[in-house]
């Protein structure tokens, strides 16, 4: 089931309490780490967090998750492939 | 001996914080280290005006970080476990940190796990030793509903902070001044926010 891209947007706001932003502010295909959304480490445990508290998502290790993270569209494409049915 | 002076102070309390805008960062941080930074905010002092490495920060929070300890705790029976964010801040000096790298301040820092009283003298005594030409010194007693059930003490949420200084400033630093709520009750910037 493909995931909405402004849900998974606020639910990336709430989770990672970011304030004055809005999901339209956050670019789909803007790097999420370093530029972008600027997010750091901390953020990237609290995203792992989300997948596995909101979406039944267990990343298992550096290399499943990297590719994931690089914007918000590849994020929702990991979860529409890797939700549990 | 030059005399240090009291140059500013600053009183906040959990209503400032809704309106407070302190950067993207400020709502990840834990309550304590958002009290912080809102207290040295207001103090109304442009830190760029000074050389980083001659600031001090010290911090006295009233229970370390008991508080943000309990929530992370709580947290570890959620799905997906505690949070990452709450980990980094189960730490007393942690708003220290926080302070810092707001402001870019490299300067030597102290942290009581304690109240305010022997604070201001700490801050003084660094100031004539030489270590530092400024101090921030912030006082934070941040007991949640959580942490005071734990420990038997009302619950409280509140900082204040006392900027310092050699040579001038609002007036003397004396040794009987040691609570410093009065102190900044007395003094009373206007909040600074955003």
């Amino acid at each position: 089931m493909n995931i909405s891209m402004n849900e998974l947007k606020a639910n990336i706001i709430e989770s990672l309490r970011l304030q004055d932003i809005t999901p339209e502010k956050i670019d789909d295909d803007a790097p999420l780490f370093g530029t972008g959304l600027g997010l750091d480490s901390i953020d990237a445990l609290e995203l792992v967090v989300m997948l596995e508290r909101d979406y039944g998502i267990v990343i298992k290790d550096i290399a499943e998750g990297r590719p994931a993270f690089q914007s918000v569209r590849t994020l929702a494409d990991f979860i529409a492939v890797k939700r549990p049915k | 001996m030059n005399k240090i002076f009291i140059a500013a102070t600053s009183k906040v309390a959990a209503a400032d914080l809704p309106s407070a805008r302190l950067g993207p960062r400020f709502a990840r941080l834990d309550l304590q280290s958002q009290m912080a930074l809102l207290a040295v905010e207001s103090l109304g002092v442009d830190f760029q005006e000074f050389s980083p490495d001659r600031v001090a920060v010290c911090l006295a929070a009233k229970i370390g970080s008991l508080s943000t300890d309990v929530e992370f705790w709580n947290g570890r029976d959620g799905a997906g476990g505690p949070s990452p964010t709450l980990f980094a801040y189960t730490l007393p000096s942690a708003a220290i940190g926080e302070i810092a790298i707001r402001h870019k301040l490299t300067g030597p820092n102290l942290c009581f796990v304690d109240d305010d009283k022997i604070l201001l003298s700490e801050a003084a005594d660094l100031i004539q030793r030489g270590e530092a030409d400024y101090c921030v010194c912030v006082s934070c007693a941040v007991v949640t509903a959580a942490a005071a059930e734990l420990i038997q003490i009302p619950p409280e949420t509140g900082a204040c902070a006392v900027f310092l200084q050699r040579g001038e400033g609002l007036r003397e630093l004396t040794e009987f001044d040691r609570d410093m709520k009065s102190l900044c009750a007395n003094f009373c910037r206007p909040k600074i926010s955003g």
